[in-house]
């Protein structure tokens, strides 16, 4: 079965370490929310931001998920230091998308899916599906790998922040983009390589039309 | 989209607290007997409450002996025409550890075992799926790889779906959850007022969800998915988002409150969670459906929670029986149903309550077959 996408905006977000360019500040006025946010809920909130979502159902994807809150609950735990809840908290996958429902007051529903390298394809899977229902999504991933020592298992990733976000619904209408010949670009991590492409690409063409195979 | 077929829970298997497999752990919270024992393994020096498999085989064998029960029940040759959901909250974290407190560095650690997404590729050296996802939402992760299974199937993408939930215990979760001060150190009391807090654990559950009904099949019939957009650990205080998953189950599944017999709660154990859910079946429902929470016996399994305790509802809608609220001695909402004895009682139909953090809601209907 296929299912086609209309893709009604598109973003990316990347940088060799942290993404700069962010509007947190405007995004989020209370310095105490603000303060709590990990780096994939502001790469989400500005993903959001640039793709003018403001209410409705959310499928986010992250293969490794908020790493610098696991990293550094590993690190007080090798230490023999009591964690910070804080950490703890802010480590679950759904973290990002739940701050940005929380910003936003968006009641609707929010899944996180989380399949490895093959994220992007599950996550676009997974929301052809939903979009079936006749709603309009937000769709986004991303992935925050800058944490101390990533080299040590970092191999390939030149850009250790890297985030897409696209609005998208179902169509009838024909496609002009298939996810099979997205380029996974090289030097991002593997979960959303495809994202970024397929983000890209969409900067040079009106509402493409993707088509997903289930 | 209108539905092309109903989605059925035929076969199910768990490696859990309390059973070995799912008769045995429903035999042992009808009878309320915990699994929870106190533990310094994961807090030196203190002593918390933790449900662990009483097995001495690794998580990967425990994983791999579930799901091949459930394929040896079932009609199915192989997964090769089925689509793997999984659900879990820590994946290979587990594992992680292990390396990582033993070699003080990353350079041992595998990424693919540490995601999510090992939980996938430990299935995949032992059975070859058509396609595979993973769903991450803490405590409602499995709940939603459920509520995906019924959609595939309603939606006529697939006919077999393969959930399995699946979370092992570590160091990250016990001590997180201590850090949060909401871990006790005696087996967890849902809904009493002396409640101290819930109990950490670990869980599998695989059920075989298809579009054709095998025999005793229980069917998924709705699933609701809401937010609270209120708090990143705490729940809405009037269990405003709870009320809006149920609601939406109901709503998908077209069926009245009324219809609703049992209700396998969250039911953790902390004064918030139990507080709030509490407040949310007292207005849906108020006291027509009776209402238990089984993590008295086996704990809060996470990201398995979903899965496990929808094989719970699905043997208490097949036998007609309802489960107890074990360790329930004084309830704080008198506005609910809460057995305190297994009760034989005719219904047809069951909600499972999943609530995670981040104000992740999760509601599934499950019903017996016209």
């Amino acid at each position: 079965m296929k299912q086609n996408l209309e893709i009604l905006a598109a973003s990316a977000l990347y940088a060799p370490t942290r993404v700069e360019e962010l509007h947190t500040k405007e995004l989020v006025p209370k310095m105490t929310t603000r303060r709590r946010l990990t780096r994939a809920a502001k790469l989400v909130l500005e993903l959001a931001h640039r793709s003018g979502f403001e209410q409705g159902r959310i499928l986010y994807g992250s293969a490794y998920g908020e790493l610098p809150a696991t990293a550094a609950i590993l690190r007080r735990i090798d230490e023999g230091e009591p964690i910070s809840p804080t950490d703890f908290q802010n480590s679950v996958y759904n973290t990002a998308v739940s701050y940005l429902s929380m910003i936003t007051k968006n009641r609707s529903e929010i899944m996180t899916v989380s399949s490895g390298d093959e994220t992007a394809k599950a996550l676009l899977q997974a929301a052809a599906v939903k979009a079936m229902d006749g709603d309009t999504l937000f769709v986004s991933a991303t992935e925050t790998l800058d944490i101390e020592k990533i080299e040590q298992v970092n191999r390939c990733i030149d850009y250790l922040e890297s985030g897409a976000g696209f609005i998208l619904r179902a169509t009838d209408k024909p496609a002009d983009l298939s996810f099979g010949r997205l380029q996974p670009l090289k030097g991002f991590a593997p979960s959303l390589a495809c994202l970024i492409d397929l983000a890209q690409r969409c900067s040079d063409k009106n509402s493409p039309v993707l088509e997903v195979e289930l | 989209m209108s539905k092309r077929s109903s989605a059925f829970l035929n076969h199910f298997s768990v490696r859990a607290p309390g059973g070995l497999n799912a008769a045995a752990l429903f035999e042992r919270i009808c009878t309320s007997d915990t699994a929870i024992e106190p533990s310094t393994e994961y807090t030196p020096g203190k002593s918390v409450a933790i449900g662990k498999i009483p097995s001495s085989d690794d998580f990967e064998t425990l994983l791999v002996q579930t799901v091949e029960e459930v394929l040896q029940a079932s009609d199915l040759k192989d997964f090769s025409q089925t689509l793997l959901a999984v659900g879990s909250s820590v994946g290979g974290m587990a594992t992680t550890e292990r390396i990582v407190f033993r070699d003080h560095a990353y350079g041992g650690v595998d990424p693919q075992m540490h995601s999510i997404n090992a939980i996938v590729k430990m299935l995949q050296k032992r059975f070859t799926f058509k396609n595979h996802l993973s769903f991450s939402t803490a405590c409602t992760s499995s709940a939603n790889a459920l509520g995906y299974a019924m959609e595939v199937i309603h939606k006529g993408v697939y006919e077999n779906v393969l959930v399995v939930g699946a979370d092992s215990l570590s160091f990250t979760t016990v001590r997180g959850f201590d850090s949060l001060g909401v871990l006790s150190d005696a087996p967890c009391r849902p809904f009493d007022e002396q409640r101290k807090g819930m109990n950490v654990a670990e869980a599998i559950a695989a059920l075989l969800v298809q579009a054709t009904p095998a025999e005793a099949a229980v069917e998924i019939a709705g699933a609701g998915y809401s937010s609270d957009a209120y708090h990143i650990t705490h729940p809405h205080p009037e269990g405003e988002g709870a009320q809006s998953a149920m609601k939406r189950a109901l709503e998908y599944a077209k069926i009245a409150p009324e219809q609703i017999g049992y209700i396998n709660a969250h039911g953790t154990g902390t004064q918030a969670n139990d507080a709030a859910e509490a407040a949310a079946v007292a207005a849906l429902f108020g006291k027509g459906a009776a209402i238990s929470s089984t993590k008295s016996i086996t704990g809060h399994t996470l990201g398995a929670a979903g899965a496990l305790e929808a094989v719970v509802t699905a043997q208490a809608l097949q036998q007609q029986e309802i489960p107890p609220n074990c360790n329930l001695q004084t309830p704080q909402n008198g506005e609910v149903e809460l057995p305190t004895a297994p009760r034989k009682h005719p219904f047809k139909a069951a909600l499972s309550n999943s609530f995670a953090f981040g104000g992740n809601n999760t509601s599934l209907v499950l019903r017996l077959p016209e």
